[in-house]
């Protein structure tokens, strides 16, 4: 259990600082910039809170605005994933699941295509609300588009990559 | 009360987001410029419409006391409005030549101005109602004048009111002469026109031509010598052939009469009491046998 909870805050420290100090600035073409830091929150154990998603996904947001200068926008953002993401883990996690057994995301105990879905429904939220809210009007929503786009596909990416790293240990 | 706990420990996360992106939106507003700016603008604005809704709300409620304050106002202007167009029509009113002799003739009379309130100039027999009656002076048989002459005869009288006997009406009858030739006859109305009357009874030797003025003769003390009537149209015979009958041109037009004056003869109750102790002299007489 300890282990549990040192194991969250072990990774979202390192979402963190890998979000500061390297995926910040990434922006392939001008556009896509992944938000990976959400990866924090999907593998979170079905037996969490649910005000405990909300609460780990605004402290998570308000790390990354403190560190990348942007306060409210990540936090924002991410507070509302904590709160919709459960229902997606419901939605595509295994259905015969007992109300007593613990269920943690990844790609061994929900197979990759389920997994995949997944984690493309909350980075589509995420990303959305986060540029969105960064662009906080609909004056270019072209670029808007191409923006929220690229970053799926390239947080998608990233999350992949971690997910192997993270179960293949 | 348990449902109620019930539901709030249900949803406690529903709660929390709520206040946590509260917080989040507060940080947004309070340490971002540019959607700090946005985020006034669009309160300001929706603030300003709300506002201007409201105040629209308000006015349209203090409309029904609007429209009564203004449906009074509204009826105290034309109140106001009438009483000065009256004023105005009398004082704008211009004097005409008829008017100017008429009152030279009658300097040394007492003339009660009344304005007709009642005017029939669609029978036969018309009359005129005016606003004098016995409380101001007038008394039956007095004569009544207006701008363009001589009107017509005070009939009856009520407290405040009169009937006047006008000139169209074919129980008048005035005695005229025509003016510069000492000849006399009596005004009679032949029902037909309003502008037009007939003076009958003048002799054929009198030297009479279209044109000539015809004024009051003063022989029935109704009327003081020398008033305008009218003017003469065209020379006629009588039905007998003895005499002339003049066509008058009136000069008062009975249609728009308005203002008007009754002639407070001074003279007439010398006269009317003359003929009455003649009348009493006569019967006198009579009974001692001198009559015979």
């Amino acid at each position: 259990m300890f282990q549990t909870i040192l194991s969250r805050i072990f990774w979202i420290l390192l979402l963190t600082f890998l979000q500061v100090v390297i995926f910040n600035h990434v922006h392939i073409l001008g556009y896509a910039t992944p938000l990976p830091y959400i990866y924090a929150l999907l593998i979170l154990p079905s037996n969490t809170p649910r005000w405990l998603y909300i609460l780990i996904g605004f402290c998570l947001g308000l790390c990354i605005d403190t560190f990348t200068n942007t306060p409210g926008i990540a936090a924002a953002a991410t507070t509302a994933s904590g709160l919709v993401v459960p229902w997606f883990l419901v939605a595509f996690g295994p259905k015969d699941l007992g109300d007593d057994d613990t269920l943690r995301p990844n790609h061994h105990t929900m197979k990759w295509g389920p997994f995949l879905r997944y984690a493309f429904c909350a980075v589509t939220l995420q990303c959305t609300l986060f540029f969105t809210i960064e662009a906080f009007s609909f004056f270019a929503p072209l670029d808007l588009l191409f923006n929220i786009l690229g970053s799926i596909v390239l947080t998608m990416i990233f999350i992949v990559i971690l997910e192997l790293i993270r179960n293949e240990r | 009360m348990n449902t109620l706990l019930d539901f709030l420990r249900k949803y406690n996360y529903f709660f929390v987001f709520i206040l946590l992106e509260a917080v989040s939106f507060v940080l947004l507003f309070r340490f971002n410029n540019y959607q700090g700016s946005i985020y006034l603008t669009g309160a300001n604005a929706i603030s300003a419409k709300i506002g201007g809704l409201y105040n629209e709300g308000v006015a349209f409620v203090g409309l029904r006391n609007r429209n009564k304050e203004l449906t009074e106002r509204n009826i105290i202007l034309e109140h106001q409005n009438n009483t000065l167009r009256e004023t105005l029509a009398r004082l704008g009113h211009v004097e005409t030549t008829t008017e100017h002799n008429v009152r030279e003739v009658l300097r040394d009379f007492n003339l009660i101005p009344a304005t007709v309130v009642s005017n029939s100039a669609e029978r036969i027999n018309n009359y005129l109602v005016i606003d004098k009656g016995e409380n101001q002076g007038v008394r039956p048989e007095m004569g009544v004048i207006g701008g363009g002459g001589v009107v017509g005869i005070v009939y009856l009288t009520g407290k405040n009111h009169s009937l006047v006997i006008p000139v169209t009406n074919r129980k008048s009858s005035i005695s005229c002469r025509i003016r510069g030739g000492n000849y006399f006859g009596s005004l009679q109305w032949d029902g037909k026109s309003f502008l037009r009357a007939y003076l009958d009874d003048i002799p054929r030797y009198a030297d009479v031509k279209p044109g000539a003025t015809i004024e009051t003769s003063g022989y029935s003390a109704v009327f003081p010598p020398g008033i305008f009537v009218g003017r003469v149209l065209s020379v006629g015979n009588s039905k007998d052939g003895q005499s002339y009958r003049l066509e008058v041109q009136l000069g008062t037009n009975f249609s728009s009469l308005r203002d008007v004056e009754v002639i407070s003869t001074p003279y007439k109750v010398d006269i009317d009491a003359l003929l009455d102790s003649a009348k009493v002299k006569d019967e006198a007489d009579q009974l001692n046998g001198l009559g015979l």
